[in-house]
C-alpha cells in the first residue's frame, strides 16, 4: 500500500465513474456514476493526507466536505427526478428536451 | 499474530453463541413467568429447535436473488459480530478498541437497514418486500434517535471510544446523568432488532414479513442473527449508560455480563408485555415525539458538559 | 518511495479491498437490477472506507460506512419507485453514447494513472504522535469552523430546495402545470394523466398520482 497504488485505485474508480456518468440513460444510474467519481476523489484526498501532507488536518476536512457535497448532490438529484417524473412520467435523460415546467 | 487476530475473533464468536443461547432461554423464562406455557424444557428447547431447523429443507421462491437472499442473514449476523467486537469487557479486555467505536456502532445500525431491506427484497415475494419497506421507513428514524443519544454520551467522555465513555462514568453513570438517554436507546434497540412491540418487519400480520419465505438453515442463521444483534445492543447499552465494567467487589467482565443480562431481561420483558404498534403510528411517534426528545437529551448533555 | 511502516497483512488486505472496490464499482453498470446496482456501489464505498481505516483515517473510514449505507438505501428505494425492472428479472442495457463514454473513462484513468506514476509527491507521512480524530475535530470546530458551518447552511438550503422542487404544489398552482406526459402509444392518451375532476370549477383539486 503506497501512495502510487492508492492513486491508481482512485484513478480506476474515477475512470469507471466517468464511464457511468456519460453512458447511463437513467438519471439515478447517472448519479451513481457521479458518486463513484467522488469515491475516487475522497480516496485520493485521504491518501495524500496520509502520505504527503504531514498530517495536515485540512486533508481530512476536504473529505468531509466531499461527503457533504455528495449528500447535496443526491438530494437535489432525487428532487429533480421527482419533478421530472411528475411532469413527463419518465426518468431517462433523453425525455428532457427542455426544462420548461 | 495469534493474539492479535484470532483471539478477538474467537472472543466474538464465543459471545455470539453464548449470547444467542441466553436470549432464547431468557425469552422462554420470561414467557412462562408471564403465563404463556412453553413446550419442552427451557434449557433444551432452543437447541432442539436449532437442530430441527438444521435438518429442514430450505424453502425456495420463484426467481429470488439467490446470492442476496442467502447472504442477508449471514450479513446481519456479521453486523451483530461487529457490534460485539467493540463492546469492552474491562479496560483492557476488548476485541477491537477502535478510537471511533461509537461511530462504528452507528454504522452497524445504518447497515442493518440495508441488510434487512435486502433480505425482504431478494425473496421476490410480496409480504417479504412489504416487511423490508416498513423497516426502511422506520429504520431511518431509529438511526437518527440513536445518533443523537450516542453523541450525548460521547460529550462528557470527550471521545468517540467506548472505553473512554465507560471511564467517564467513574463518578456518575450516564443513566442518571442523562435520564432520557437509556429509555430512548432501549426503544431504538427494540426497533433495530424488530423485537416485540416494534416487530413490524417480521410481524405476524405479514405472515412473518422479511422472514416469511425462509426455512431450514437460513432461518436458523436469521434467528441467531436477531438474537446476536439484541445481545450486541444490550452490550452497547450497558457500556454507554450503565457504566460498563465499573462496579465494586466483582471483576469487570462479571459486572459487564450482569448489566448486559439486566438490559436483555428488560428488553425481553418489554417485548412480551407491550402490544405491537401500527407502522404508520409508529413513524409518527418516532418523528413527532421521540426525535424531539432525543434533541432535548442532547441539549441536556451539552449543558451538562459545559457546566 | 514512502516510509510508512506496515506489515504484510496490511498489503494483502489492501490488494483484496482494492480489487473489491474496482470490481463492484464496475458491476454497478453491468447488472440488470437497479437495486443490486446501488448495493454494489455501497460495497465499493465500504471497501474504500476500510482502506481509509488502514490509512489511520479512522473517523472518515467509519463515517463512509454510515453515510453511504443511508444514501444507498434511499437510492435503492428510488430505483424501485421510478425504474422499470428493479428486480432485474429481465436483461437490461440502458446506455447511450457508449463508445464515447468508454473512451472518456479510459482516458480519465490513463491521465490520472500517469500522474500517479510519473509525478513525484513529497514524502511526508502522518507523524506517529498525531491523533487523527482529535486533529480533525479541532480543525472542523476551530480554524475551519466557517467552512464547516457553510456546509451546514448549504445542507439546510438543500433541504428547503428539495422540498420546494418535489412538493406537488407551487405558488402558481400544481407543480406539473402545463406539462403533458408522453403518450402510452403514439397519439394515445398520456401515461398517468390525472383524471378530469368531476367537481369542475372551484380550483384547488388534487392530482391523483399514485406512484
Amino acid at each position: 500500500m503506497t501512495l502510487t497504488t492508492l492513486l491508481l485505485l482512485a484513478a480506476a474508480l474515477i475512470g469507471i465513474g466517468i464511464y457511468g456518468a456519460l453512458s447511463q440513460q437513467s438519471f439515478v444510474m447517472l448519479m451513481m456514476g457521479l458518486e463513484l467519481i467522488l469515491n475516487g476523489v475522497m480516496l485520493a484526498a485521504v491518501a495524500f493526507w496520509a502520505f504527503s501532507g504531514a498530517g495536515a488536518p485540512e486533508g481530512q476536512l476536504l473529505t468531509i466536505i466531499v461527503m457533504a457535497v455528495m449528500a447535496i448532490e443526491m438530494a437535489m438529484g432525487f428532487a429533480l427526478v421527482v419533478a421530472v417524473f411528475r411532469g413527463k412520467q419518465a426518468d431517462v435523460t433523453e425525455s428532457l428536451t427542455g426544462l420548461k415546467h | 499474530m495469534f493474539s492479535e487476530l484470532f483471539l478477538p475473533v474467537l472472543m466474538v464468536i464465543f459471545m455470539l453463541v453464548i449470547g444467542g443461547y441466553a436470549v432464547a432461554v431468557l425469552d422462554r423464562l420470561v414467557a412462562s413467568a408471564l403465563g404463556t406455557p412453553q413446550a419442552g424444557r427451557v434449557w433444551l428447547a432452543p437447541m432442539s429447535r436449532g437442530a430441527w431447523l438444521l435438518t429442514q429443507h430450505a424453502n425456495a421462491t420463484e426467481a429470488p436473488d439467490w446470492r442476496a437472499w442467502r447472504l442477508a442473514p449471514a450479513l446481519y449476523l456479521a453486523l451483530a459480530a461487529s457490534g460485539l467486537a467493540v463492546v469492552p469487557w474491562s479496560a483492557s479486555l476488548v476485541a477491537t478498541d477502535l478510537v471511533t467505536s461509537v461511530v462504528l456502532w452507528g454504522s452497524v445500525e445504518a447497515l442493518a437497514t440495508v441488510v434487512i431491506f435486502l433480505h425482504g427484497w431478494s425473496a421476490n415475494s410480496l409480504l417479504a418486500l412489504i416487511g423490508g419497506y416498513r423497516y426502511v421507513a422506520l429504520g431511518l428514524s431509529y438511526i437518527l434517535i440513536s445518533m443523537f443519544v450516542l453523541i450525548g454520551v460521547a460529550l462528557p467522555a470527550e471521545s468517540l471510544q467506548f472505553t473512554q465513555v465507560v471511564a467517564s462514568q467513574e463518578g456518575l453513570w450516564n443513566v442518571i446523568r442523562q435520564p432520557l438517554g437509556l429509555p430512548l436507546f432501549l426503544i431504538v434497540g427494540l426497533g433495530m432488532t424488530f423485537w416485540g412491540p416494534l416487530n413490524l418487519a417480521d410481524s405476524t400480520d405479514l405472515a412473518g414479513g422479511t422472514a416469511s419465505e425462509i426455512s431450514g438453515p437460513p432461518r436458523l442463521v436469521w434467528d441467531m442473527a436477531r438474537a446476536g444483534m439484541l445481545v450486541a445492543f444490550s452490550g452497547v447499552a450497558a457500556t454507554v449508560f450503565l457504566g460498563g465494567w465499573l462496579g465494586p467487589w466483582l471483576p469487570g467482565p462479571v459486572w459487564m455480563s450482569l448489566k448486559m443480562l439486566a438490559v436483555l431481561s428488560v428488553l425481553l420483558l418489554l417485548g412480551r408485555l407491550l402490544p405491537r404498534l401500527a407502522p404508520e403510528r409508529c413513524v409518527t411517534l418516532m418523528w413527532v415525539v421521540l426525535l424531539p426528545l432525543s434533541f432535548i437529551d442532547l441539549v441536556w448533555a451539552g449543558i451538562g458538559a459545559l457546566l | 518511495m514512502e516510509s510508512m511502516n506496515h506489515g504484510l497483512g496490511v498489503d494483502i488486505a489492501f490488494l483484496l479491498l482494492a480489487t473489491l472496490a474496482v470490481v463492484t464499482g464496475w458491476r454497478v453498470f453491468r447488472t440488470d437490477s437497479m437495486v443490486r446496482a446501488s448495493f454494489f456501489l455501497l460495497v465499493s464505498f465500504i471497501a474504500v472506507g476500510v482502506i481509509m481505516i488502514l490509512l489511520a483515517a479512522e473517523y472518515l473510514g467509519v463515517a463512509m460506512f454510515f453515510m453511504m449505507a443511508v444514501e444507498m438505501t434511499v437510492m435503492a428505494l428510488f430505483m424501485v419507485m421510478f425504474m422499470m425492472n428493479p428486480a432485474g428479472l429481465n436483461p437490461m442495457n440502458m446506455v447511450h453514447q457508449e463508445r464515447i463514454a468508454i473512451g472518456a473513462g479510459v482516458a480519465g484513468f490513463l491521465v490520472l494513472g500517469a500522474m500517479a506514476l510519473l509525478a513525484t509527491f513529497p514524502d511526508q507521512p502522518v507523524p506517529a504522535s498525531l491523533d487523527p480524530v482529535r486533529s480533525l475535530g479541532n480543525e472542523m470546530l476551530g480554524d475551519s469552523m466557517l467552512i464547516f458551518e457553510s456546509a451546514g447552511l448549504v445542507l439546510l438550503t438543500t433541504m428547503i430546495g428539495v422540498v420546494v422542487l418535489s412538493s406537488h404544489r407551487g405558488r402558481y398552482g400544481a407543480a406539473a402545470e402545463g406539462s403533458m406526459p408522453p403518450g402510452l402509444e403514439p397519439g394515445g392518451d398520456p401515461a398517468g394523466k390525472p383524471e378530469e375532476d368531476e367537481e369542475g370549477e372551484g380550483g384547488h383539486h388534487h392530482h391523483h398520482h399514485h406512484h
